[in-house]
């Protein structure tokens, strides 16, 4: 066990170090390094000059000896300096994170909450009309363009109702304590998490009609059923927990959200969290944040990836690690 | 309790079915997978015959119109009688000699009272769009036939019905969203369809080959598949191609973006499909019929393409069918990012990108692109469920 948790620790770390190449790479095609943006400012640059500046900022050397560069000064603690804020990253990522944790951390719960109990009741009313609305509501969850969600949510309670607020974090110029802040952050956040949820609660329910009725079907729910045990001591404890293996793989894997966002919706709320940092920072080149937001949300996915195989195997005993 | 069977019954039942007419029966007992087939082939339907609709409506996707933007659904718009004399004029430089000729006909036949003859047109345009047809139908019987017609047509399009309003050029909605129905079923179809290809191909050699070679393919596709999704497009679609070698020479091709487009997408769309084909080859690899087929001496590529590729070929129609589901939804989102189909091309995620800034005038130029995006999405997915239901035969209810 120790050895596998081991060598799967190690190959975390090495795709975690090839992917961070591979976005380097990237966005080293991508148009307007510092010194292009200079020569488009400037008309007059000559091209000294340009030489001169690619020296300096290092830009004339090939990208592997720039990554190695960037990933040494970063392993010292030093994130780099962001072009659109001018402040260091790590000042600017740290509201961030806790901006992006409220939102995915309040979203999952809400569709876990809702997911859970629909998706075990379609599975125990299979074929009924229950088992189809459930069905078309968790299809409807899997194939929405979440862009669309979010404009026809504002629309409605935005623009139409005028009850919350269309985009935003928080409101800007009010210095509210304690109570009122957590109630204002609240309206800010009930449109983006539902739009979250949403898509999510989809797929949960999915998954878990499926494990359910995978588990019902066993031989010893039959059993408990003839020994005349509780229904709902049947369906929780010898049904649900079973499962739950599945689920478990499936919500750990959302949770690799948490940190890195959820691009789209946060752009379109204008929520301040690390998906609409990500956004930006790529838009603006803001190469520094763009590429620590990257490693954000690799680290994160696969880290939640490990986390999923260990738990599988806490979960189901009869799973082994060689 | 036993009941007797007539002949007819009999044989009914002791008929051998074919495999697809049993595939077929349960599939249309999956209502819903039914419906998002009927869906589908009505979009494609209405893709396919775009450029017959908008040749039989009058309706044309570029043709813009500045004075009448934002208007509801359901609303006609007349010309006012400035735009009625451009068009007439645009007519008139481009067929000077016939609408010479025309315009003496209808003066010297009295339909219309213009003291010179070159007005005669511009007089017969500004009456009511009924009557001057009717002039015109008077002044056909001559041999100028085909003029008048052409002159009718000008005068018909000076009132268009437009069944979901303009949009912010003037432009008729209706006939953006069927254009723009091609463009999402394309690269919805095509991508599902070559990315589906590419995991077969990677799927298949590293299931059948195993070793190093599995190690090395499989590690790739977890790779990828960790990378984020979002972020990775944007940089992708954002890349400077002059930066890279190979396909540089794509640059300023008229159809740049949709080139990116289906690149990127198949970029990122195949591991899916070659992670369910592996595990499929891995599992059919051990069967008997293959070591028959190896101890019979066969090659490597006769077993992979005769003996084990009829097996994954179900499997890989549901990946294909979820697959273009998920293309048109990328498709979108990319689009709708500014980042995928350029304008004026119309696509349903570039419209509703135009529409997100209008929310307030006109909420229903975001609400139908992505609507349709929606029912595309929501059809394939039900169609893949149905498949899925039909061949896997462990579902099969009886």
């Amino acid at each position: 066990m120790t050895n596998f948790i081991l060598r799967r620790f190690i190959q975390t770390l090495v795709v975690i170090v090839i992917l961070s190449y591979v976005s380097y790479f990237l966005m080293t095609l991508m148009p307007g390094d510092p010194v292009e943006l200079l020569i488009q400012s400037n008309p007059k640059i000559t091209p000294e000059d340009v030489a001169r500046l690619k020296q300096l900022y290092g830009l004339d050397q090939p990208t592997y000896v720039r990554y190695w560069n960037w990933v040494s000064t970063i392993l010292q603690g030093d994130l780099g300096y962001s072009r659109t804020y001018r402040i260091p990253v790590s000042e600017l990522i740290g509201e961030k994170l806790v901006n992006t944790f409220i939102l995915s951390m309040s979203s999952l719960t809400f569709s876990l909450l809702i997911a859970i109990p629909l998706g075990v009741l379609a599975a125990l009313k299979a074929g009924t009309k229950w088992d189809y609305i459930v069905n078309f509501f968790s299809f409807s969850g899997i194939s929405m363009p979440v862009f669309w969600l979010a404009l026809m949510l504002i629309i409605l309670f935005a623009v139409k109702l005028n009850w919350l607020p269309a985009s935003g974090t928080f409101t800007i110029g009010q210095d509210l304590q304690g109570f009122d802040y957590a109630l204002d952050r609240i309206k800010y956040l009930i449109l983006p998490a539902l739009t979250l949820s949403y898509l999510t609660i989809g797929s949960f329910m999915r998954y878990t009609r499926s494990s359910m009725l995978e588990a019902m079907r066993n031989d010893y729910i039959r059993t408990a059923k003839a020994k005349g045990l509780d229904y709902q001591t049947i369906i929780w404890k010898h049904g649900f927990r079973n499962a739950l293996i599945p689920l478990i793989t499936v919500v750990t894997l959302s949770f690799s959200g948490v940190f890195s966002g959820a691009l789209v919706t946060e752009t379109i709320f204008s929520y301040q969290g690390v998906g609409k940092l990500t956004y930006d920072s790529i838009i603006s080149n803001d190469f520094n944040v763009a590429m620590i937001s990257f490693i954000i949300s690799v680290t994160s996915l696969l880290v939640m990836n490990f986390v999923a195989d260990m738990l599988y195997g806490v979960a189901d005993p009869r799973i082994s690690y060689k | 309790m036993s009941t007797e069977l007539t002949d007819k019954q009999r044989q009914a039942i002791e008929k051998i079915q074919p495999m697809w007419k049993i595939i077929f029966d349960q599939f249309l007992e999956h209502r819903m997978a039914v419906i998002g087939l009927c869906m589908i082939i009505l979009f494609l339907l209405i893709a396919v015959l775009a450029p017959v609709i908008s040749m039989v409506s009058g309706l044309d996707p570029e043709k813009q119109n500045p004075l009448q933007r934002y208007k509801p659904p359901f609303s006609t718009i007349v010309a006012s009688s400035s735009q009625k004399e451009e068009y007439i004029k645009s007519f008139i430089e481009k067929n000077p000699e016939e609408s010479a000729k025309l315009s003496q006909v209808l003066i010297d036949k009295q339909l219309v009272t213009s003291s010179r003859a070159e007005d005669a047109l511009y007089d017969l345009a500004q009456l009511e769009i009924n009557e001057a047809l009717q002039k015109l139908d008077q002044a056909k019987a001559s041999e100028l036939a085909a003029t008048a017609t052409a002159v009718k047509k000008v005068i018909q399009d000076f009132k268009t019905y437009h069944v979901f309003g303009t949009d912010e050029l003037g432009r008729d909605v209706l006939i953006r969203l069927i254009y723009g129905t091609r463009i999402s079923m394309t690269v919805g179809i095509l991508v599902a369809i070559f990315s589906s290809l590419i995991g077969l191909l990677i799927g298949a050699v590293a299931g059948f080959y195993g070793g190093y070679i599995d190690t090395i393919l499989m590690r790739v596709t977890d790779a990828l598949l960790s990378l984020p999704i979002f972020p990775v497009l944007i940089v992708v679609a954002a890349i400077d191609l002059n930066k890279v070698p190979l396909l540089n020479n794509l640059v300023g091709a008229q159809s740049e973006s949709m080139y990116k487009l289906f690149f990127i997408l198949l970029l990122f769309s195949w591991m899916g499909t070659a992670r369910l084909v592996r595990g499929s080859v891995l599992a059919i690899r051990e069967r008997e019929f293959i070591l028959a087929s190896k101890t019979l001496g066969a090659k490597d590529s006769t077993i992979i393409f005769k003996n084990i590729l009829p097996n994954v070929i179900s499997p890989l129609l549901v990946s294909v069918t979820l697959g273009v589901g998920g293309s048109i939804l990328f498709e979108s989102v990319l689009s709708f990012l500014g980042l995928g189909i350029q304008p004026p091309t119309p696509s349903w995620g570039n419209m509703l990108s135009n529409g997100q800034e209008l929310i307030w005038e006109a909420p229903s130029l975001a609400f139908l692109p992505g609507l349709l995006i929606l029912i595309t999405t929501m059809s394939f997915n039900y169609l893949g469920d149905g498949l899925q239901d039909a061949i896997d035969p462990k579902a099969i209810r009886r």
